[in-house]
């Protein structure tokens, strides 16, 4: 909301303030200063003498204008939308408009320019239609900074409809100042006398969305353009100025915070009915569109429909116009819930919906209405009945709430006093009933309905008392470990370690698309989980894994000249047919050669064994790999990863097909594990081993065999052989000749370490070598294997 | 005999010096000392000796084999020396070295492990929640009205079965209370969603660090040195922290917090950074009534509830202008944050 400098200056003494400090005082009140917006200096008021077209420029016109000294002064001009005898602002040479713009004496299409004649845009304002017509009974020569003053764009919260006015915001700057608010500025104790609504006049059958209307008719009105005072006052503000009626509604709403609507009296066919829309019932709205209304929408209505969607939007066709005589002013009190759900789903916010949604002063409607009757029989003449009709019932504004002044102490954590906090309520305009001990009893201005409970005061009281000062204070505590701190501990640990050894952690949005989900090649079996309404068609889906969204960094990497890839994410995934729906995932991808040197200038692309080495550091040398019997669209294969008996998850080699896609020149490897099932089966505590005193022997086994034998099979005999002295065994060469020269090519020759210890004693070397002989003959039995 | 020896002996020194490399000095040795050298022959020839001549002869002999046993043994670690300082001599020490793997943590990951670092200094734990919540956890146990904005489906990812992703990691106060009485002081960092296209400041799902601290006597002073050690501790000690009354449907009073922010030959101006405030009693209320007792009661305990935006912390901490840098993970990018 936009309030005017000028404007709260009627209301609250603000000398000696400079802008920089009104900014701090509001800030700290809770009120968000967005920006302040003053009138560029050397910007004057210019008078029009004369037109006259550019001689080589059919846009541009040449004028002459008076700018308050003696000479006429030389401008061009583009804008059309002004008459000889206007006054414009004219912004002089050495004026600076927005960033580093400064105007220049200069020649347009070879003829002198003297400075510049601005719209409001060009001067911070919103209008951007032609020059700025500024009211005739300026000065010539008067800065603009003089007439228009500057403005605060403020951020006001939810719970604080009362700061949607200027009388609002005047009330909260004199707390702050600790200023007294000028002459009585309420405007809510109306004098006028009420007469109650026969029916036949107006009637509410919505009582619940409308608790209070009131209607003032004012006959014999002349409408006109408002005088220079009203068009300044919202123009400063950046509201453009219609006519004399529709101005003054706008001046209270703004002043006040309380919407009115003007209807043209002639228009209105019968009484007024306050009700709820029929279901398709349609209405021009003043701002031309017509809208389809349903029972959910509360609407004034006379005999022959709706003329006004309620609080929210008058009818065009009851509109106040230039031959308007006579008007029927209304001013009530809608409840929020009713105008939020009916402005939302109609598309309308207008300044009316605003403040009814957020909560008027229900105190305030005839007050408002008086205040507008007053202005309108002063700047359009006119006669206004001398009663106001009013309909329905104020809701209750008696509201009292407790402050137990201990408590607020203890709240703040610090000792501000009982009359220090009494001297804050009083100022925001609360009256204390009763005092007992440290409880007191306080009414509530109408204005701060938001106040009902004694945190509410609390509140009040820490806001104007000022957090600096109020003691930082620094305790610490003893915290049980939680599950989710080992969690994190476990996770950060896996994340600190492959980013030790190369890799590169990632982070990406956990919403997918299901056709980047088909790239979650290792979580094939996991069903994404939909999304009732998504924002686009790229973001559609929970992720169901990881691997997706590393191929499509991988991608963009790639693009980027990038081969050398070494990826990792974690994070939660979401699956419909998992056994939990959120569960944390380690996604890894590698591709490409690791990095070169001058020592190893071209250094191997990584392939499957790169991968399993990153995963066995991670998961421990207890895991096992098997090549799967899945199938997967964008793999070539599958490996299981397996601990215990448990698969904790899966690698795959992206198909040839999907690496091209990527535009990747060495293959693409990914694997996907599921963290809550390995940190279970990490978390077994550790025992120290003590180490060997004795020797080991080690005998080495080269066996030549067919190629399908895999090393899995010969390890997987091996490590069920039970010879007591055998304490580790490991593959150490593998040799396979595709020409078929130095080996058939349909074998291999595998090559094993084998170490004998006794943890008890030397070995002798005959017993290392008889064990040895029947670990072979074990081997020969059980595998078709020739020893070498 | 005697005379002999002095011969080899000097012919041994002058020779020695002479020597330039290994092989010459094997040479050398087997001239002296091996099977037919000129040792070895005087020595054989102490047979002839008369007996009386023989200790003589002997300990001359024994001194001159020592000496030149001394005086290779000596040049041989002379000439080891020379190839020693030779072998070195010629390595060019500004060849690059043998480039070690080295990847990174995401920025995002890093400044929240130096929050949760911090924050576990001060005694709080970790606690955790789900991202697809309910409809309760996020909104009604929060105290947001039940027509409020953020409950629109414009705003806010919903599924199917009515459940929804959490638009803030606030939901975990509630789950934490739900299940532990006060007192509580956890921290939860974790992820969130609105429904935001995705712009240079926006993202659809961005990262938050929650903290909630219940117990007697908990109150604004203490949100207050809790949250400006916090934030000091991350943007450094002198870093000036401002809190500025503000609205939260679930604390009251509500505030939030802005730092003085510093760059570079720009006006110092202040950013906001977090929002936080005290427990609103409606919170403990719709705690108390989905625990089924009064361990919230609002007349007992107080907490304060703080929120941060990891994503802003890093932007601000970095200087990172487009906030979609931190989920594209170009490497280039990424290689900034060893």
């Amino acid at each position: 909301m936009k309030v005017a400098i000028d404007w709260l200056s009627d209301h609250v003494d603000l000398s000696g303030y400079s802008e920089e400090e009104l900014d701090d005082l509001l800030t700290f009140a809770g009120i968000e200063v967005e920006g302040i917006k003053a009138i560029p200096e050397n910007v004057v008021v210019a008078t029009i003498q004369s037109s006259e077209k550019h001689p080589d420029a059919d846009k541009l016109s040449v004028c002459m204008v008076d700018d308050g000294t003696k000479t006429p002064r030389q401008i061009v001009c583009g804008a059309k939308n002004y008459q000889v005898g206007d006054n414009v602002p004219l912004a002089l040479p050495g004026a600076s408009l927005g960033t580093g713009f400064t105007i220049k004496k200069g020649k347009l299409r070879g003829i002198e320019s003297n400075g510049m004649l601005c719209s409001a845009k060009e001067l911070g304002g919103e209008e951007d239609s032609g020059l700025w017509i500024l009211p005739p009974d300026c000065n010539p020569g008067t800065p603009l900074l003089k007439i228009f003053s500057p403005v605060f764009d403020l951020e006001i919260t939810p719970n604080r409809p009362d700061c949607l006015s200027h009388l609002g915001i005047a009330r909260e700057l004199a707390v702050l100042a600790g200023r007294d608010l000028k002459s009585n500025p309420d405007h809510s104790n109306a004098s006028i006398p009420e007469q109650s609504a026969t029916g036949e006049d107006i009637r509410i059958s919505a009582t619940e969305e409308c608790r209070f209307y009131t209607a003032r008719r004012i006959h014999g009105i002349k409408v006109t353009e408002s005088p220079a005072w009203l068009k300044t006052k919202l123009e400063s503000i950046g509201l453009r100025p219609i006519n004399n009626i529709v101005d003054i509604t706008n001046y209270v709403l703004m002043e006040m915070g309380q919407p009115l609507h003007a209807f043209d009296a002639d228009k209105i066919t019968g009484g007024i009915h306050v009700r709820k829309a029929e279901d398709k019932e349609t209405m021009i709205a003043l701002d031309g569109l017509d809208y389809e209304l349903t029972p959910e929408d509360l609407v004034i209505a006379d005999d022959t429909g709706p003329v006004a969607i309620a609080g929210i939007m008058g009818g065009e066709a009851t509109g106040v116009t230039g031959e308007t005589t006579e008007i029927l002013l209304e001013s009530a009190y809608f409840s929020p819930a009713g105008i939020r759900r009916s402005g939302r789903r109609l598309g309308i916010s207008s300044d009316s919906s605003y403040r009814f949604e957020r909560g008027a002063d229900p105190a305030q409607a005839t007050g408002a209405s008086e205040l507008a009757t007053n202005l309108i029989t002063e700047l359009a003449g006119g006669q206004a009945e001398n009663h106001i009709v009013t309909c329905g019932a104020l809701p209750s504004l008696n509201q009292e709430v407790e402050l137990n002044a201990e408590n607020c102490r203890k709240l703040l954590g610090c000792s501000v006093t009982n009359a220090e906090m009494f001297t804050i309520l009083e100022q925001l305009g609360l009256r204390r009933l009763e005092e007992k001990g440290s409880i007191s009893q306080w009414q509530i201005p109408s204005y701060r309905r938001d106040l009902t409970r004694p945190a509410d005061l609390y509140e009040e009281v820490a806001r104007v008392y000022g957090l600096d000062n109020i003691p930082s204070r620094q305790r610490s505590w003893f915290s049980e470990i939680s599950s989710a701190d080992r969690t994190h501990d476990f996770m950060s640990d896996i994340a600190n370690r492959l980013s030790s050894i190369g890799f590169h952690e990632t982070r990406t949005i956990k919403l997918t698309s299901t056709a980047r989900n088909a790239d979650n090649v290792c979580t094939a079996d996991h069903e994404p989980i939909a999304l009732k309404n998504p924002l686009n068609d790229e973001l559609t889906h929970m992720r169901s894994g990881l691997v997706g969204a590393l191929m499509e960094i991988a991608e963009r990497n790639i693009h980027q000249g990038i081969e050398n890839l070494r990826l990792f994410e974690m994070g939660t995934i979401f699956s419909n047919n998992h056994k939990g729906e959120e569960t944390q995932h380690l996604g890894l991808l590698v591709s490409g050669p690791g990095q070169g040197s001058w020592k190893n200038p071209q250094p191997e692309s990584a392939d499957l064994f790169t991968l399993k080495g990153i995963i066995e550091a991670v998961t421990g040398a207890n895991t096992t790999f098997l090549r799967s019997e899945d199938s997967t669209r964008g793999a070539s294969f599958i490996t299981d990863i397996t601990l215990g008996k448990l698969c904790i998850g899966k690698i795959a080699e992206i198909s040839p097909a999907r690496t091209r896609e990527l535009d990747a020149r060495h293959p693409v490897y990914a694997a996907e594990i599921d963290l809550d099932i390995l940190q279970k089966k990490t978390s077994a505590k550790k025992q120290y081993e003590d180490l060997p005193k004795f020797p080991s022997v080690s005998r080495d086994i080269a066996m030549e065999v067919d190629l399908s034998l895999t090393s899995g099979e010969i390890d997987f005999v091996l490590s069920r052989i039970k010879s007591p002295i055998l304490e580790s065994f490991r593959l150490f060469d593998l040799f396979h000749d595709e020409s078929g020269k130095r080996l058939d090519a349909g074998k291999k020759s595998i090559a094993y370490s084998l170490t004998y210890r006794d943890r008890t004693r030397t070995l002798e070397s005959s017993e290392v070598d008889s064990a040895h002989a029947e670990i072979l003959s074990e081997l020969k039995a059980k595998l078709p294997v020739d020893f070498r | 005999m005697l005379k002999e020896l002095e011969a080899i002996h000097s012919d041994a020194i002058s020779a020695i010096a002479e020597i330039a490399d290994a092989d010459g000095l094997e040479t050398f040795r087997i001239a002296y000392l091996g099977r037919k050298g000129r040792i070895t022959v005087v020595s054989a020839g102490m047979k002839d000796i008369p007996k009386e001549d023989k200790p003589a002869a002997g300990k001359a002999l024994n001194q001159v084999r020592g000496a030149i046993t001394t005086a290779i043994s000596e040049k041989a670690e002379a000439l080891q020396n020379e190839a020693d300082s030779k072998a070195s001599g010629n390595i060019d020490v500004t060849l690059p070295g043998q480039p070690t793997p080295r990847g990174s943590r995401h920025p995002i990951s890093q400044i929240l492990d130096q929050a949760v670092a911090t924050l576990r200094r001060m005694g709080f734990s970790l606690a955790s929640g789900p991202e697809i919540e309910t409809e309760w956890h996020c909104f009604d146990a929060l105290n947001t009205p039940p027509d409020h904005p953020a409950r629109n489906e414009s705003d806010t990812f919903y599924f199917q079965d009515g459940r929804l992703l959490r638009t803030h990691t606030s939901t975990v106060q509630i789950r934490s209370m739900e299940s532990s009485p006060p007192p509580i002081r956890v921290i939860a960092p974790g992820a969130a969603f609105r429904r935001d296209e995705i712009d240079s400041t926006h993202l659809s799902n961005f990262n938050q660090l929650e903290g909630l601290y219940v117990d007697e006597g908990v109150s604004l002073a203490d949100l207050k040195g809790t949250l400006e050690y916090l934030l000091r501790s991350i943007f450094g000690e002198k870093t000036p922290v401002r809190f500025r009354p503000h609205f939260f449907p679930f604390t009251e009073p509500s505030f939030e917090i802005d730092i003085m922010l510093e760059a570079r030959g720009k006006k110092s101006k202040w950013i906001e950074i977090a929002g936080c405030g005290m427990v609103d009693p409606d919170v403990f209320s719709a705690v108390n009534k989905a625990r089924g007792d009064s361990a919230y009661d609002a007349d007992q305990v107080s907490g304060f509830a703080f929120g941060l935006g990891l994503e802003r912390l890093a932007m601000i901490l970095w200087g990172i202008a487009d906030i979609r840098l931190l989920i594209e993970n170009d490497i280039r990018f990424l290689r900034q944050f060893p």
